[in-house]
């Protein structure tokens, strides 16, 4: 295993060694973790694409950082040949929340820069089809961010229903209960 | 009835027109919706339309705490529940760095293989149903029903069994389920030749499923396909083997591969794909006879877990294909961030769009069953 | 003669003297008891459920139909269309977008319709109580005749309440349906609540209504004065967010 971790970083430094300013730490059996720039990110996927046969997008990831205003891309590729899974992680600001579509590397993309422009507002330039898709009846902020309460907009936008049965308040007479 | 006020609406001439193909149609798999353009019988353009489903569970497991959400992810994939409990499972212990028992990770692959033969006996059944075969799902549904009954009695749940935990299962076999199971296996096998009768030498089945949604093995690659769908064209991939996970590597079996990529292929794939999890599963149960131990990792009361900070991304071979959950800790007592990736979310949105082109109205319900979308994930 | 013939009102056959003898009000009803009854009788025994899988709880219903829970024997069968099914089965949660779909499916259905709430999801939540995107009480936006409580619950339990239904009609007791006609101004302030003061639908329930003498105090108000409203606008054009169309079309229309 120990030699499998150090072989990592070897076989993509012909690939990194052209990119400046990337930190590679591998991440275990088979998992990388690259950070890097943000307007870098397309350019290390071609090059991982056309020279390191990471052909397969695994997934995009959107994840929001409230206390420094970022949201993080992560985009997993996944090399048939290699069998590797590179996560690079990028942080773009939330305002204005733009970045550059991958869809012409990567087609998959299409579908997860849909989704993380749904769910979280990121609006990806280039990418063929923003339209809302799964939230077509939801007119709110974007779900996802964490500034969203969904506890309190159930609250406001739902009744729940009463649910008091004698058994219940025969516990609660003995100070017992439903903890709220 | 008609409305009081009612007033014919003028139409566009009808030799192009278009359909809404669900989401309450039995073709569909599931609660989706596709809305065909048709010119004769011919599809033009097909667009899918989804969140029929949608429960928002990555915002709700946020905000649960870690074990809570053991509860709830098994229902994001309804047919095919036990792989979302694993990878759910995975990423937490790759996060909190825990070492699964050795029986525990033999159960786990035990009930992982027994849901894939689930899955694929649902999808043999709902795929001969699209074309008029309905004996094909009486078949399938009550053969399924026997692998459900192993289940209940393992985990007390025939669909949702919360079974798999972090750290690894809830509790140990009952006595003497193992017998019993290898009685449903046997069962399975002694069923196989009437199946193969019924579905994969017909003359229906053969007549309309080859050659319809061929997906080339390039296009596969190029728009991110897994699983069976990638194997039928050719590709031997396989998450079990090349990002091997739980026991694994240990165990002897085939990636079994197709080349000409159409439905009928796919339907290949997958029957020989139960062939393997017997094979898996009688390899297991026989382990499972003298591999001992603790079935738990000692772990601190899980209402109080703060699971370290850092990221995971643990993938699993689903029925579907790659199914991978993406968890973000940030130290706290629930997850900062969980992310679904389902197999369904390529192949039953995007290459569904795109193989649909040039079909004919009445292979549509079959494409999409032979592709074996599942949209409880795609929605999430 | 002749002014008989053309006043084909049956009510005033009364008038008309004695050729047959007339039933008067009190034994009219007798034999409307007599033959509802029968009705009753004979409907419960052949049901038809909306194939509609609505949620997860659809996984279960292959195995009540198929052979070995199998259904039929009892007379109940899935049916694909709306207009020729009796049942609708909510199979665990609804999402707004489908909450649409069930209204529609629902007004679609030809009366006397029954609706079975299956699993928790629809009686209060179930395991979806904070979320965003899932409705909470089913009974609120259509009425409701059954619930199976459970996630998920089993086929035994479906069968049960196919069984406890039919007892119900046969008895009489499933009306619930009679109350969308008869408080129909409820249930649309609700599916307003959460689908905006446009929110409306082809089937015209207040029409429908006055046709089965179902109209009652609460059958229109405010929110059925809203319909009128819109009601023009609704027949010349299909609205925005009905079926759900992506930004690019709307923009095209």
């Amino acid at each position: 295993m120990t030699s499998q971790r150090a072989s990592v970083p070897a076989q993509l430094d012909h690939i990194l060694h052209e990119m400046s300013e990337v930190r590679v730490t591998p991440k275990g059996e088979r998992r990388v973790r690259v950070d890097l720039a943000a307007d870098r990110l397309p350019t290390l996927l071609q090059l991982l694409k056309g020279h390191g046969g990471f052909l397969h997008l695994s997934s995009i990831s959107c994840v929001d950082w409230p206390e420094t205003d970022e949201f993080e891309l992560v985009y997993h590729v996944w090399s048939y040949e290699s069998k590797m899974l590179i996560s690079a992680h990028t942080l773009i600001a939330k305002s204005p929340g733009r970045f550059v579509s991958v869809y012409d590397i990567h087609a998959p993309a299409g579908f997860y820069e849909r989704d993380i422009h749904e769910m979280y507002g990121v609006h990806f330039e280039g990418s063929p089809n923003l339209n809302k898709f799964i939230l077509t009846s939801w007119h709110g902020p974007p779900p996802m961010l964490k500034s969203f309460d969904t506890r309190a907009y159930v609250d406001e936008t739902y009744a729940w229903r009463d649910y008091n049965p004698q058994w219940l308040k025969d516990i609660a007479a003995k100070g017992g209960g439903i903890e709220e | 009835m008609r409305p009081e006020n009612y007033k014919p609406v003028r139409h566009p001439p009808s030799h192009e027109y278009e359909l809404y193909f669900g989401p309450n149609h039995p073709g569909i798999e599931g609660n989706y919706a596709i809305r065909v353009r048709l010119k004769g019988d011919v599809v033009q353009e097909a667009i899918t339309d989804a969140g029929y489903l949608h429960r928002g569970f990555e915002k709700i497991m946020e905000e649960r705490l870690w074990v809570q959400n053991v509860a709830l992810v098994p229902r994001i994939c309804v047919p095919d529940p036990v792989p979302m409990e694993e990878s759910y499972a995975r990423a937490v212990e790759t996060l909190g760095g825990i070492e699964v028992p050795e029986r525990a990770q033999w159960i786990r692959v035990l009930m992982l293989e027994m849901s894939r033969i689930c899955a694929h006996l649902f999808t043999f059944g709902g795929n001969a149903a699209t074309i008029g075969l309905y004996t094909n799902m009486f078949w399938g549904v009550t053969m399924r029903d026997l692998f459900l009954d192993i289940f209940e009695e393992i985990t007390g749940a025939r669909i949702y069994h919360m079974y798999i935990t972090p750290g690894g299962v809830r509790r140990d076999l009952p006595d003497g389920v193992l017998d019993r199971l290898a009685a449903v296996l046997d069962e399975l096998e002694r069923k196989k030749p009437e199946f193969d009768d019924l579905f994969f030498e017909n003359a229906v089945v053969i007549n309309r499923a080859t050659g319809v949604g061929v997906l080339t093995q390039a296009q596969a690659l190029a728009w991110g396909v897994t699983g069976p769908n990638l194997r039928a064209c050719g590709l031997a991939h396989d998450v079990r083997r090349d990002d091997p996970y739980l026991v694994y590597p240990a165990l002897k079996f085939d990636i079994p591969t197709a080349t000409s990529g159409c439905s009928l292929a796919r339907m290949h794939v997958r029957r020989a794909e139960v062939e393997q999890s017997v094979r898996i599963l009688r390899q297991v149960m026989e382990r499972l006879r003298t591999v001992g131990g603790p079935v738990r990792a000692h772990l601190p009361n899980p209402l109080a877990w703060n699971v370290p900070a850092g990221e995971a991304y643990a993938r699993t071979e689903s029925s579907k294909g790659e199914l991978a959950f993406f968890a973000v800790s940030n130290g706290g007592p629930k997850p900062w961030r969980i992310q679904v990736r389902g197999p369904s979310q390529m192949h039953g949105v995007q290459v569904l769009e795109r193989i649909l082109e040039g079909a004919r109205i009445e292979d549509v319900a079959q494409i999409m069953f032979s592709l074996d979308a599942c949209p409880p994930e795609i929605d999430r | 003669m002749s002014e008989n013939a053309g006043s084909r009102n049956p009510l005033q056959l009364r008038d008309q003297p004695e050729t047959c003898r007339t039933a008067d009000a009190e034994e009219r009803s007798a034999w409307q008891r007599v033959i509802g009854r029968f009705a009753d009788n004979c409907r419960a025994r052949s049901l038809f459920v909306l194939h509609y899988c609505t949620g997860c709880g659809a996984i279960e219903l292959p195995p009540t139909i198929t052979s070995r829970f199998d259904m039929e024997r009892v007379g109940v069968s899935p049916m694909v269309t709306p207009r020729q099914a009796d049942i609708l089965l909510i199979t665990g949660y609804v999402a707004l977008k489908t909450l649409k779909r069930v209204i529609l499916s629902y007004e679609q259905m030809q009366a006397p319709k029954y609706v079975i709430g299956f699993g928790s999801c629809t009686i209060n939540g179930g395991m979806y109580w904070n979320s965003y995107a899932t409705i909470k009480q089913l009974d609120q936006y259509i009425p409701t005749d059954l619930f199976i409580a459970g996630c998920m619950p089993r086929p035994e339990a479906v069968q049960e309440v196919f069984l406890e239904l039919m007892r119900m009609i046969d008895a009489g007791k499933a009306n619930a349906w009679r109350d969308y006609y008869r408080n129909y101004d409820h249930y649309l302030a609700n599916q307003q609540a959460l689908f905006g003061p446009q929110w409306h639908t082809p089937t015209d329930i207040v029409a429908e209504a006055k046709h089965y003498g179902l109209m009652g105090p609460g059958t229109t108000g405010p929110h059925t004065r809203l319909l009128d409203q819109h009601a023009e606008w609704a027949l010349d054009r299909i609205p925005e967010d009905y079926p759900e169309r992506g930004e690019n079309e709307r923009s095209e229309r």
